[in-house]
């Protein structure tokens, strides 16, 4: 019954997991780079949230839109002066550029936030729901919730709008793209920022049950590569997938080992899955 | 006097050590069929490419309907009427054919009139059948189809195909020339890179034929045949 | 290898000579000469890290796992068996060499951002070890290497010059190496010799010389724990940063980095830290993004550059 519940824990969480991670494959799928730095914009929608919620007395999960707003705005701002430019340059320019965003992000927020942690108190931050011998965590459950909705948005507009579809020709041949009359360009700043949007919506609907600091974007860089890696780098889909299934390893393995070792079988299966099957279980084109 | 459609004048560009296109002008009437030829490594794709704004010319100007598009990025360029399509083929391959065609219509329609305006140049191309299936499980003629399709979508003023007709056997390449007649009756312009001679002869209106970068001759296609420039730098190559 | 002219041998010569007469400039003890072998040691570690993305090509994010492996192996062997740490030096480099080949085989045939990925989650590995392995390790907390008195048979000193020189020596031998295996590969590359099977040879020398370098760390600071030694920031990205400052690929490269970097780090800290933690590492981060952005190839690259734009205003 332990493992039951730990299963239904892990899809919750995973389902945020996918959430997050989504906007590393996007990116990835449109421009070809891995943006090291995702995981720190999921710390700056934490600390979004979480000064709406101190100063203006907002519910994380309410101030999640204006998080993906906010951190879309700096994304398009970062793409167009920064990762633009190492688009066409070698791989070691591209990795090492996104690596000093990481660190330029990160190092920021201690000067602005202080290294202190930080957290909400919402009215339902230790209520839960019972369904039958199992129990559901009210804010586990709200952030699947939003994480679903707003994956499903994604989906949408990736499938059927203009934007959408002006994205994928992109990903797919940017120059034969901008020949069709799409420009290229754009497209790649409304991927970065929407990837880095998501992300921060992902940070904002978790902060109920986790505590906001600089340094919390360490802890989801290497899961959020494992959810993408796993389930194929450039599939959404596979994010979604690979986001339930790093969930449920990790809630498993929660189980079984004690919490400093927990991420250690994360990284094990991360290592695995690259090395034997990089193009992931939903292996995308690239 | 028509004005012409298409006017480049004294284009140059130079990659690293090799001079590519020095000094090559045209011009081209609304309407016209415009051929170019000339052997392999004479700069045709190169001045296709510099033309669509793939390349930066280092000298020279390109005007459409009087308006120079040098400097301009190639997606505006496309909304300005010129597109090509590729000699190597560059379709979404991972996209049906029907998606393929339908983002050339994305630069002046939203998603329900570029799907119609798609499946009309499919059937113009004549390849409606097989609309559902993706472009990676093509064939090479019909890729190549798709390619021509898609680029009639944009709706361009101006069409250059880059050896369109270099995949199809004899009854497909007179069908596709009847298909081109056709579309210069409605309207477009064309510009033609193509190595079957008897293609050319019967298509084109006048031919300009390039050789190390640099024009050679232009003219209609009997007197290009009877050009001794043309004929020695085409020594030793067979005439489709 | 191929034979300097004598104008080089001459100058390298007197570079020698300056490098091993520097430390009489500064204090036995002082603040100075720390920074120096600090210095030095990290343009080791940027060297042979270099030897990785250099001639592999492929980019490392997870070489502390090399250098963390290096410290606590001969720190544990010394605290354990009383073994002395040059041996436990040779132990940390098997050990390295090991480790390196355990990640680079089933990796290196994989496109950059891939390996790249991996090597940072195998950093990231070690590290969880580190922290949870408590009673290897002593956990988060960290460990201690025993001091008795000065002694170079235990490799440890009162006078920190001698560290000097012997961080200096680290220098020197990766250095060689670095030249002795690009001699390789470019010769390699020419005859056809598969080179996957040589860039994992070259991956098993750089996890085996960082290791070593790890245990040369904890000889000079006596204390560690897992999130320094097997560290992203403080270790990974830091020397592959100096190696790409320096010029990648080229054998001056790291050390012309390290010199630049480690220097301007501890100014940075001087001035800054008091008013706030994060600010010398912000001031990193911008400068690698401004490297990457303006002149990626770093420093080495910059001579050229500047010849170019000079040769270019003339026409």
């Amino acid at each position: 019954m332990a493992v039951v519940q730990a299963i239904l824990d892990g899809l919750m969480i995973g389902g945020v997991y996918a959430v997050i991670s989504i906007g590393l494959t996007l990116v990835f799928g449109v421009m070809g780079i891995v943006n090291f730095a995702q995981a720190e914009f999921l710390m700056l929608g934490m600390f979004v949230a979480y000064y709406a919620w101190a100063w203006l007395g907002l519910d994380p999960l309410l101030a999640a839109p204006l998080a993906f707003a906010v951190v879309f705005l700096l994304g398009a701002a970062l793409q167009h002066m920064l990762i633009r430019r190492v688009l066409k340059a070698p791989e070691v320019a591209q990795i090492f550029l996104t690596v000093g965003l990481l660190i330029v992000l990160e190092n920021a927020a201690l000067l602005m936030f202080g290294s202190g942690f930080r957290s909400v108190s919402t009215p339902y931050q230790t209520s839960s729901l019972q369904l039958g011998p199992l129990f559901v965590s009210v804010p586990y459950l709200a952030a699947f919730a939003m994480s679903v909705a707003s994956g499903l948005a994604l989906w949408l507009f990736l499938k059927s709008s203009w934007f959408g579809r002006a994205m994928r020709a992109t990903a797919q041949d940017p120059m034969a793209a901008r020949l069709m009359g799409i420009d290229a360009d754009r497209m790649h700043m409304l991927a970065f920022a929407l990837g880095v949007g998501l992300t921060a919506f992902g940070g904002a609907v978790i902060l109920p049950y986790l505590t906001a600091s600089p340094t919390v974007g360490t802890q989801f860089a290497v899961l959020m590569f494992t959810v993408v890696v796993l389930g194929g780098l450039g599939s959404v889909a596979g994010a979604v997938v690979g986001g339930l299934a790093v969930g449920i390893i990790q809630s498993l393995s929660a189980l079984v080992f004690p919490i400093q070792l927990q991420n250690l079988v994360l990284f094990v299966v991360f290592i695995a899955v690259l090395a034997f099957r990089p193009k992931g279980l939903l292996g995308a084109a690239r | 006097m028509v004005a012409p459609l298409l006017q480049v004048s004294g284009l140059g560009k130079r990659f690293g050590g090799l001079q590519a296109l020095s000094d090559v002008s045209l011009s081209v009437a609304p309407g016209e069929i415009l051929g170019l030829i000339g052997p392999n490594g004479a700069g045709k794709t190169t001045l296709f490419s510099t033309l669509v704004g793939l390349h930066r010319p280092d000298s020279g100007t390109i005007r459409l309907d009087g308006r120079d598009l040098v400097g301009l990025k190639p997606h505006r360029i496309a909304a300005a009427g010129m597109v090509k399509t590729f000699q190597n083929v560059a379709l979404f391959l991972d996209s049906t054919v029907l998606d393929n065609v339908l983002t050339g219509g994305l630069m002046r329609h939203a998603i329900p009139e570029a799907s119609e305006l798609a499946e009309r140049c499919l059937e113009r191309v004549g390849i409606g059948a097989i609309a559902g299936k993706l472009a990676r499980d093509l064939s090479f003629p019909e890729r190549a189809r798709v390619e021509v399709a898609r680029a009639l979508c944009t709706e361009p003023r101006v069409l250059l195909l880059d050896e369109a007709m270099a995949a199809l056997n004899h009854a497909e390449m007179d069908a596709f020339m009847d298909l081109l007649r056709q579309l210069r009756e409605e309207g477009l312009t064309l510009v033609v890179v193509e190595h079957h001679m008897r293609a050319i002869m019967a298509l084109c209106d006048r031919l300009v034929v390039l050789n190390f970068g640099q024009m050679i001759a232009t003219g209609t296609p009997a007197e290009i045949a009877r050009d001794p420039a043309v004929i020695e730098a085409y020594l030793g190559r067979s005439a489709a | 290898m191929s034979a300097p002219s004598l104008r080089q041998a001459a100058g390298l010569a007197l570079l020698a000579a300056l490098a091993i007469a520097l430390p009489f400039a500064f204090e036995p003890r002082g603040y100075g000469i720390r920074i120096l072998c600090l210095a030095l040691l990290f343009a080791a570690m940027a060297q042979a890290w270099n030897i990785v993305a250099g001639l592999a090509n492929q980019i490392s994010l997870g070489h502390a796992a090399f250098f963390g492996i290096g410290a606590y192996t001969s720190t544990l062997l010394l605290i354990h068996f009383g073994l002395t740490p040059w041996l436990g030096m040779m132990a940390a480099a098997v050990l390295g060499g090991l480790a390196a080949l355990l990640i680079s085989l089933p990796t290196m045939r994989l496109r950059g951002h891939y390996f790249a990925l991996a090597t940072l989650a195998f950093g990231e590995v070690m590290r969880v070890i580190g922290n949870s392995w408590g009673g290897l390790t002593g956990g988060p907390v960290g460990i201690s290497v025993p001091y008795a008195k000065p002694s170079l048979g235990l490799m440890q000193f009162a006078d920190t010059r001698a560290s000097y020189w012997l961080m200096l020596g680290a220098l020197v031998v990766v250095t060689v190496i670095f030249v002795a295996i690009k001699e390789n590969a470019d010769a390699a590359e020419v005859i056809g010799v598969d080179t996957t099977r040589t860039k994992i040879v070259a991956a098993v020398i750089s996890g085996a010389l960082t290791a070593a370098l790890g245990t040369l760390y904890a000889q000079f600071q006596f204390f560690f724990d897992p999130d320094t030694v097997f560290g992203v920031a403080s270790i990974s990205v830091r020397m592959a940063m100096i190696a790409i400052v320096g010029g990648i690929g080229t054998a001056a490269g790291p050390i012309l980095g390290a010199f630049f970097v480690i220097p301007l780090e501890e100014i940075a800290n001087q001035v800054f830290s008091a008013q706030a933690a994060g600010l010398s590492q912000l001031v990193f981060g911008v400068l690698l993004i401004l490297v990457i952005l303006v002149e990626p190839r770093g420093f080495m690259a910059i001579g050229p550059r500047i010849r170019r734009l000079l040769r270019r205003e003339e026409r």
